[in-house]
């Protein structure tokens, strides 16, 4: 067996009031892809921090290629040849990538730039590790996948051995995951050794060599892929057994709730992101979007849920033309939003759980009596019952929302939309950056939803996620609905295929 | 219930202002020893100036109205995420309505002087509300919009002083003025019922309606925004405009709303002046009152509770300037130099203690 290239042994971390790290001993050899799975708040960040330079560990040690190492910081881990690739970008959109690749390393002759040789380095990592990317482009106008590329150059470029990669693929369409882990693959047959961290355990599965699973800060099990099983991993990380594959009750349609008909808008930049696009739901039924990001999901859903502005086309809800309605008039009507991105829309974060909880029904009773004077007591109360029935996790519902995990900040938004008992439920990405048990949890709402008789608008990435729970699939693509699918004649692959344009049939 | 950890939070959210106090007084003392002057004289002076007998605090109490004010008028617009910059214009346009309101109105003292404060406010929001259609319309920065409006109004109010307001009487002033305001518009002092009570306030210190005006707008304020939906609907808006219009709030509504507002506030500031001081309008009223809210709003924390103490802060520090200038070696400037630097501080310990106490209270969560 090879030396191992980083060894963490009885690594404890405690902050204030919680044991992030409790005796955690994680190892990585070269060539390997070692997968570290657990919910958020289980410790995998403050492990990786710690491995960062970022914190300090009260106890415990680090080995790097057998040598002792005490990581003061992240110049001294750049230096022992760790590199972390965060899931959000460090970059600066304006500059290139060969500039945001040297950056703080720039080769200079008395102060004049000396592009060549870096260069040629960079055009030779590309080459060698299957990172298509042109050195000279503009990072502003590259895709979220090609931009990750950078991430990865960079680290790359000062020397990185060990590289630890944060949910890489959250913000990855199907193709550029397969694309990252080709570049993977061609990383550890160098002989780096590569740390990945995870929610989607068929991903873990399909490229890590071995598995760590960690829970409330411990090391619960360390197994070699061949003995682990999509249900085993997610007991270990949740604690009890979970049920991945949520059952669904039999299809009942009912009357069609939301019809979309011809809608064209046109972005700001003055083209068509969404393009004569026309797709129905019905009651008691999940119509799943899929498509890859930047396909007019967004328009789309801004569209139904805030009266965002068409060109042309219809939105009717329930057979009533929504036409020029603002937000409010939609919620009045009967629509309920799970937004794209929870931080920026969805809740205000200094704000408590409470208030972030009647957000949105805050100009109705009891929250606000005649005279608009709010009702404190009631807000607390209804929260109290609500973070009771949904299971969120928080010290009180005075707690600011910006205090809570992922997960649950998620919850509270998915709670709060679920309970306006709307006729239609617009939910986009639901369940992003969001662990195993939230993400069960919030699946069984959203079929919960279905089984009240409400419509479902569910816009998702995440393709297994939509296979699981839709009635039907409709792809977009170039802003209009290019295939739809029954539930059970969904292939992955052909829906897959559909999201890229290709068709059997085209 | 509370628990400990989050009484320590609070603290601890609340400890900048008090930490930044306390940082700049050292710099003060650090600064007049190098200026060659003994600190135990300096801080006698200023004691001597703010708090040695009931008149000198109650003239710090009297300098702080218009400061609380102008903060109060701030902090509203920047609940609701505006930065009105034009305070200082809508207060001078505020202050010349309600003169004028207060010049020309024959009315009994009852309604005359409600009448007074009304045109004023009108005053102070007719001044913000072409920088804030030009936000909402047109996208235009109210930064640059009200800083811009400030000089108009300037100019304007000399214009209106000059010429056709104009009311100097030769022989007593050549300083550009209007006429005297009526009698019964004037506001009349408190003092007498202070002393009822046994506060011993002298009669060149004023403490007049204005007072009273102030304390009724920070309880109107302070209901306003902890109480009310409109109030929840500013500070939403103030925190985050995507998630306002998510949850359907009418977000140019909630923003022209709060300016106008902030306007109305705004054009309180200079009623003390006009009206219990002077008693007629001039251009030269006070200047700069309205950017000192500025700073009262952000050490304030823009609530407004947190502005009765910065704005108590800003009177305190004036008149202690006057005694350091005064009785020490120490110039009237420096006071100016320790307000900049109080601000820096407060700001960046302020930032820091936030981001202490939202690691905590993730830590809590977890």
């Amino acid at each position: 067996m090879p030396e191992a290239l980083l060894a963490m042994r009885g690594i404890t971390k405690r902050f204030p009031g919680v044991t992030a790290n409790d005796g955690v001993s994680f190892d990585l050899r070269p060539g390997e892809i070692h997968a570290l799975v657990g919910e958020n708040g289980a410790g995998k960040t403050t492990l990786m921090k710690i491995l960062y330079g970022l914190h300090h560990p009260d106890s415990g040690s680090i080995e790097i290629r057998g040598r002792p190492a005490s990581i003061r910081g992240p110049r001294e881990a750049i230096r022992l040849g760790i590199g972390m690739v965060h899931q959000h970008f460090m970059l600066f959109p304006p500059f290139s990538v060969l500039e945001n690749v040297t950056i703080g390393e720039e080769s200079s002759v008395a102060g004049i730039l000396k592009p060549a040789v870096p260069r040629r380095r960079i055009r030779a990592l590309v080459e060698e590790n299957r990172l298509a990317v042109d050195p000279d482009a503009k990072v502003e106008e590259l895709s979220v996948g090609q931009q990750q590329r950078v991430e990865i150059l960079k680290i790359l470029y000062r020397g990185a051995e060990i590289l630890v990669f944060d949910e890489p693929t959250a913000v990855l369409t199907p193709q550029e995951a397969e694309d990252l882990f080709r570049t993977f693959r061609e990383m550890v047959r160098q002989g780096k050794g590569i740390i990945f961290i995870s929610h989607k355990l068929d991903e873990v599965l399909a490229i890590a060599d071995r598995i760590t699973v960690i829970r409330q800060g411990r090391v619960v099990e360390t197994m070699d892929r061949a003995s682990a099983t999509k249900p085993r991993i997610a007991e270990l990380m949740v604690g009890k057994p979970v049920l991945l594959d949520v059952e669904r009750p039999p299809f009942q349609p009912g009357a069609v709730v939301l019809e979309i008909l011809e809608l064209k808008i046109r972005s700001s930049r003055g083209y068509l992101v969404v393009d004569g696009l026309t797709l129905s739901v019905r009651g008691g039924e999940i119509y799943g979007v899929a498509g890859v990001e930047g396909n007019g999901q967004t328009e789309l859903v801004k569209a139904v849920a805030e009266g965002l502005e068409a060109e042309s086309g219809r939105v009717l809800l329930e057979g009533r033309d929504l036409g020029r309605c603002g937000v409010r008039e939609r919620r009045a009507r009967g629509i309920a939003h799970i937004p794209e991105d929870r931080q920026k829309e969805g809740l205000l974060l200094p704000f408590s759980l409470a208030w972030n909880i009647a957000l949105g029904r805050h100009d109705k009773p009891p929250y606000v009596s005649r005279l608009r004077i709010l009702n404190e007591k009631a807000v607390r109360e209804r929260a109290r019952a609500t973070i009771e029935r949904f299971d969120i996790r928080t010290p009180s519902e005075d707690t600011p929302a910006n205090a809570l995990s992922g997960g649950n900040q998620q919850k509270a938004v998915v709670a709060r939309e679920i309970e306006t008992g709307a006729r239609l439920l617009v939910a986009a990405q639901p369940t992003r950056g969001v662990d195993i048990g939230a993400t069960e949890f919030i699946h069984r709402q959203l079929l919960q939803a279905r089984a009240d008789g409400r419509a479902v608008l569910l816009v998702s990435a995440d393709l297994d996620e939509l296979l699981a729970l839709s009635d039907r699939i409709g792809v977009i693509y170039k802003g209009r609905i290019v295939r739809e699918f029954d539930h059970d004649r969904a292939a992955r692959e052909e829906v897959g295929l559909a999201m890229t344009g290709g068709s059997i049939h085209a | 219930m509370r628990s400990r950890g989050s009484v320590r939070n609070t603290v601890l959210e609340r400890a900048a202002p008090f930490i930044g106090f306390l940082a700049s007084a050292v710099v003060l003392v650090a600064i007049v020893i190098v200026l060659g002057e003994n600190p135990g004289r300096a801080f006698e002076a200023i004691y001597k100036f703010t708090f040695s007998n009931a008149a000198k605090a109650a003239q710090v109490l009297s300098v702080s109205i218009p400061y609380y004010i102008s903060g109060l008028a701030v902090a509203l617009a920047f609940k609701a995420g505006v930065f009105n910059m034009g305070v200082e214009g809508q207060y001078f346009v505020g202050g010349f309505t309600a003169a004028l309101a207060g010049i020309y109105l024959k009315l009994p003292p009852l309604i005359h002087i409600p009448i007074v404060v009304l045109a004023a406010m009108l005053g102070g929001a007719l001044w913000a509300l072409i920088p804030a259609l030009l936000k909402v319309r047109r996208g235009i920065h109210e930064v640059i919009t009200t800083i811009l409006f400030n000089n108009i109004a300037v100019a304007l109010v000399t214009y209106f002083v000059n010429n056709p307001f104009s009311g100097i009487q030769k022989g007593v002033s050549l300083e550009p003025q209007t006429k005297k305001i009526a009698a019964s518009a004037v506001f009349q002092k408190l003092n007498g019922l202070f002393r009822a009570v046994g506060w011993n306030v002298p009669d060149y210190v004023y403490l007049d309606y204005s007072l009273i005006v102030a304390v009724v707008m920070g309880l109107v304020i302070w209901f306003l925004l902890s109480r009310t939906r409109s109030g929840f609907e500013i500070r939403a808006v103030g925190t985050s405009i995507d998630v306002s219009r998510y949850a359907g709030i009418k977000v140019k509504k909630v923003q022209i709303g709060a300016f106008l507002a902030s306007g109305a506030l705004a054009g309180l500031i200079g009623l003390q002046e006009i009206f219990a001081i002077r008693e007629f309008y001039t251009y030269s009223l006070a200047s700069g009152l309205g950017f000192d809210g500025v700073a009262i709003s952000l050490i304030g924390r823009n609530s407004p509770i947190g502005v009765i103490f910065s704005a108590g802060l800003f009177g305190f520090l004036r008149q202690a300037g006057y005694g350091l200038q005064l009785f020490t070696k120490v110039p009237n400037s420096v006071t100016y130099a320790i307000q900049g630097l109080m601000i820096l501080f407060i700001v960046v310990i302020n930032e820091v203690l936030i981001r202490v106490v939202r690691a905590l209270r993730k830590k809590e969560a977890l």
